[in-house]
């Protein structure tokens, strides 16, 4: 072992002692064959790093055997994604809890920059902001092997270590890192320190003159987009006719009016979903909405299948209150929260009213169209800096006083225990809710945090229980741990520029958030989808969704204490299908497929006869295997079965959808009951299963394997030739004015997107229906009363992606 | 419950483990790992082991497979093939191309080439668009993947960025 070791001063009477070398090098050359990371994932780089540690890659071969899940048993964390600021004290913390000597590796464009959500409020501009990094991995998301490259530059760099010099054996002790506090913002030491140098403050740079954008008139492409649900409205009208009047695109409601109107609708028309509850910001108004306002918007559909119908109601810009449809709609629940957290709209008679995605304390409403963050630089892209005059390229660190993402009110100073404030009204909610009457307080009573980082929690989400002995008495989900501000950003970019950020929501299934963005941007457009691009879209959402309930059921295996076994399983079937995916896209996981008017490029030669022989031969042998090592597992049936039931009725009022909703027995497919693309030409069935507990969940997504594969088999058989893009794309495509909410049914079940149009360059606004967020509604009722080791085992079964809860 | 259940399972995972061997049989004791075998241990019908031994052998990247872009220099005059038409900077999502279009220093008039062309790669989300739009194909989309650093990467230049077909 040769090493190129820097020799420490040895006192004269030591000289010749060469035991020191020796022993450094020895000492290294052990050390970089242990190394013991963490398992620890914040976004959708952790997926490639599990993808990294499953067995195509193995980074067992490195010696990094088991990935520990305790800090304190670790000794090398890997950054993977997005360090949000939400998480950034934990993030720090589990830093300072690792032993020494410990190295950082920041994985993919997020960790080292904030990458491509580096403008977002919520997002931490490098995470050697916070903490020292020793291997930067540029990617989005780096390949695996580009992660193992960066491990084994690490492992370099051991050989020119030696312990005299390393930090790990000085004399002064290591305090630790500050851990940052949130207040109105994030406030890490060197903020801090800033703040209180006004002298050494640098002076933002001035941002391009842009003004607040002026929305034109808000009319559809068509005259009534309505169908099938023309007569609703029809009814609507002849039974409020002093409250509805009709807009082009749904029924403006008064707002006194909105709670009778959304339960006559639930109870005499039987629309019982609220699909979607979102806002509009109108600080300036168009020349149809007479004065500034928030466009407060619903949109409920029929399990029996056809189209939404849209609300619209308006409330001030002052001071926005509204009644709250959560009692009657639980479903409304984290939408309302979103809405107040975000535009500030404060809906009366909500149960519990908290922000929902950023922190109590956090300053303004940030998907206001006049909020700025910190980076903010102009109101649409692309921005004018940039080209012809793009000499001096500046970071957006530029931009800020604090040389980073933050904006502190002058004179703020942090109080004493600044995450106390925070989870304040959190804690109180905790101690009072779900209280029995009979049960004197205080006996016995422990209230236990579930995350941000836990290995069983999919990523950065957080549960709060309260305890009594192993049974939960009340839990409440606490999210935004990886808020990355898409809203914002995709306000901001061109319709174009939102692609490829569709991928990273829900980043196991690229596929199905390109197709569901492309579509509602279809109807905008009016643009018809080529033949054989409508097959290729298909046979792309249904591998995804293949590969989606594959990782799903592994996980869930993963979390009841199969250890990796399941999960592997599952990802090497991934791996076959991702590699498909790669040839036709050019991505793993970020695919930038899907475009308006069909797909990016056709498919190259020889992929139908991969697909075709991963179809037929393998997968079906595969997912059957699967389906035996899991489904019949008699410890995974007693862990399983009549956990978390969720019944019918609380489903479709907490407005669950996908593959949670049919194992609660409720047959409701958007393939079927309001189809898109070609679906309604293929043979498939909607399964469903009868009882609503973790184990029909479970079983159905193996149900619903054998689906794909049927539709797959077709797709594949009966694929035209011909062109797969109907339209030449421009860059800065502008899209005629008008309102749209598409769904599609993703793997995980109804993604929607909402997007107005101003008739410009980019959208006025930009909503993503998440799936995963709604499909969490129920979680804290079908907890109640179940023990703690059955938490990890309703909340795998649920099987969310944190990407998309929080987006 | 009668265990049966659970025998199954254990049955299939010790199949599994069985089946890393298969290739051993199949090739001969440790003659798994030559390239030819790599794509039949990696495709629909392996059975055996499906590791890939990086570094020492390395899985083939599709054509379309994309990280990060370069730019296309010309191999004959050693000269960028971008012009400058600046359709790059619009259309990249994380807006961090910056091009200075060079201008022609008597008459004032812009040039058809960059007189500084800079990317940020530690933004750069590898979405491709820039080589898709680009109507020179001046800019690429490179599949090289081994590209960590133990500095914070930043902006490049055109020649950093630069590189022949
Ligand atoms: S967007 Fe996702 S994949 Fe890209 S660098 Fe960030 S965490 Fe990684
Ligand atoms: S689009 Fe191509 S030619 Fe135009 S500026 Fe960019 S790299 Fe140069
Ligand atoms: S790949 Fe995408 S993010 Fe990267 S430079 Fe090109 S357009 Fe910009």
């Amino acid at each position: 072992m040769k090493a190129p070791v820097n020799l420490p001063e040895i006192p004269p009477e030591l000289r010749g002692n060469v035991k020191l070398i020796s022993f450094d090098t020895l000492y290294n050359w052990a050390r970089k064959r242990s190394l013991w990371p963490m398992l620890f994932g914040l976004a959708c780089c952790a997926f490639e790093m599990i993808a990294t540690a499953a067995s195509r890659y193995d980074m067992a071969r490195f010696g990094m055997e088991i990935m520990r899940a305790s800090p304190r048993q670790a000794d090398l964390l890997i950054v993977n994604g997005t360090v949000t600021k939400k998480m950034a004290p934990q993030v720090v913390r589990l830093y300072d809890q690792m032993a020494e000597p410990k190295y950082v590796i920041a994985m993919g464009a997020c960790a080292i920059s904030g990458g491509p959500f580096k403008e977002g409020y919520n997002v931490v501009s490098g995470v050697d902001r916070l903490i020292p990094v020793d291997v930067y991995i540029p990617g989005c998301p780096p390949r695996p092997e580009s992660l193992l490259q960066g491990i084994l530059a690490l492992q370099a760099r051991f050989d020119h270590e030696n312990i005299a010099s390393m930090r790990a054996f000085q004399k002064t002790p290591d305090e630790g890192i500050p851990v940052p506090l949130l207040g109105p913002d994030l406030a890490d030491w060197q903020t801090l320190w800033l703040q209180s140098h006004p002298e050494m403050q640098v002076a933002p740079e001035l941002v391009d003159e842009e003004t607040i954008s002026q929305p034109g008139r808000i009319h559809p492409l068509e005259p009534v987009p309505f169908g099938d649900t023309a007569k609703t409205v029809l009814i609507l009208q002849s039974r409020f006719p002093r409250d509805i009047q009709p807009l082009e695109d749904g029924l403006l409601v008064s707002p006194s009016k909105i709670l009778q109107v959304a339960d006559y609708l639930r109870e005499q028309l039987s629309y019982r979903i609220l699909s979607n509850l979102t806002a509009v910001d109108y600080p300036n108004p168009p020349e149809d909405i007479p004065e500034s306002c928030i466009d407060v918007v619903y949109h409920f559909s029929r399990l029996s299948g056809g189209g939404t119908v849209a609300l619209h109601t308006r409330v001030n810009r002052t001071e926005p209150r509204l009644a709250s449809l959560t009692p009657n709609f639980p479903a409304a629940n984290f939408q309302e929260r979103e809405i107040w957290d975000l535009f500030g709209v404060r809906f009366e008679g909500h149960p519990d009213l908290r922000r929902l995605l950023m922190w109590e304390g956090f300053e303004g409403y940030p998907m206001r169209k006049d909020w700025h963050e910190a980076y903010f630089e102009a109101e649409h892209k692309p921005y004018r800096s940039r080209f012809p005059n793009g000499s001096k390229p500046r970071s957006a660190e530029s931009r800020s006083p604090f040389r980073a993402n933050v904006r502190l009110p002058e004179g703020w100073q942090p109080a004493e225990d600044g995450i106390e404030e925070v989870d304040r009204l959190l804690y109180e909610r905790m101690l009072s809710a779900d209280r029995d009457p009979a049960k004197p307080l205080g006996t016995e009573e422990l209230i236990l945090n579930f995350g941000p980082h836990h290995p069983s929690t999919h990523g950065v989400f957080r549960m709060v229980a309260r305890l009594d002995g192993e049974t939960v008495q009340h839990l409440e989900p606490v999210f935004g741990y990886l808020h990355r501000n898409h809203e914002k950003i995709g306000e901001r970019n061109t319709w174009l520029q939102n692609i490829p950020y569709t991928d990273r929501l829900d980043y196991i299934n690229g596929m199905t958030n390109n197709l569901a963005y492309c579509l509602a941007l279809e109807k905008l457009l009016g643009w018809e989808v080529p033949e054989r691009a409508e097959v290729l879209r298909i046979i792309m959402s249904e591998f995804s969704r293949i590969v989606n309930h594959m990782l799903a059921a592994g996980f869930l295996s993963n979390e009841l204490g199969l250890y990796f076994t399941g999960s592997l399983y599952a990802l090497e079937e991934r791996e076959l299908i991702l590699d498909l995916f790669e040839a036709v896209s050019g991505g793993r996981m970020m695919f930038n497929y899907m475009r308006p008017g069909g797909v990016a490029a056709d498919l190259p030669p020889g992929w139908v006869e991969r697909a075709r022989e991963l179809v037929r031969e393998r997968l079906p042998q595969k997912v059957k295997t699967m389906q035996t090592f899991l489904l019949d597992n008699d410890i995974i049936q007693a862990r399983t079965l009549g956990i978390g039931v969720l019944p019918p009725e609380m489903a479709v009022a907490c407005g669950v959808t996908g593959p949670v909703l049919r194992a609660s027995n409720v047959p409701y497919d958007l393939r079927r009951a309001d189809p898109y693309g070609i679906y309604d030409r293929f043979e498939f069935d909607i399964c469903t299963r009868q009882h609503g507990d973790a184990y029909d969940r479970l079983a159905l997504r193996f149900d619903e394997i054998w689906q794909s594969l049927r539709i797959l088999e077709q797709a594949l058989e009966r694929l035209p030739k011909g062109p797969v893009q109907s339209h030449k794309l421009t860059p800065l495509l502008s899209v005629p004015a008008g309102e749209t909410y598409t769904r599609i049914e993703a793997p995980k079940g109804e993604l929607g997107f909402y997007l107005v149009s101003d008739g410009r360059r980019n959208p006025y606004r930009y909503h993503v229906r998440s799936t995963s967020l709604l499909n969490l509604t129920p979680l804290s009722a079908i907890c109640r009363g179940a023990k703690v080791a059955d938490l990890v085992a309703i909340l795998g079964s649920l099987d969310l992606t944190l990407g998309e809860v929080d987006r | 419950m009668t265990g049966w259940g659970v025998l199954k399972s254990l049955w299939t995972v010790l199949r599994h483990f069985f089946m890393t061997y298969v290739d051993d049989f199949r090739y001969g004791p440790g003659r798994r790992y030559r390239p030819e075998a790599l794509a039949e241990r990696q495709g629909a019908k392996a059975q055996g082991i499906f590791t890939v031994q990086y570094p020492r052998e390395r899985l083939p990247l599709p054509e379309r497979s994309r990280n990060l872009p370069f730019l296309v220099e010309d191999a004959t005059t050693g000269a960028l093939r971008c012009t400058a038409c600046g359709i790059c900077t619009q259309v990249c999502p994380v807006q961090c191309i910056w091009i200075e279009r060079a201008v022609d220093a008597e008459t004032g008039r812009p040039l058809r080439r960059p007189a500084q062309y800079h990317l940020d790669i530690s933004l750069c989300m590898g979405c491709g668009f820039c080589a898709e739009f680009c109507p020179f194909d001046a800019i690429k989309m490179g599949s090289d993947f081994e590209v960590s650093s133990y500095e914070r990467p930043g902006f490049l230049d055109a020649t950093q960025l630069a590189r022949r077909l």
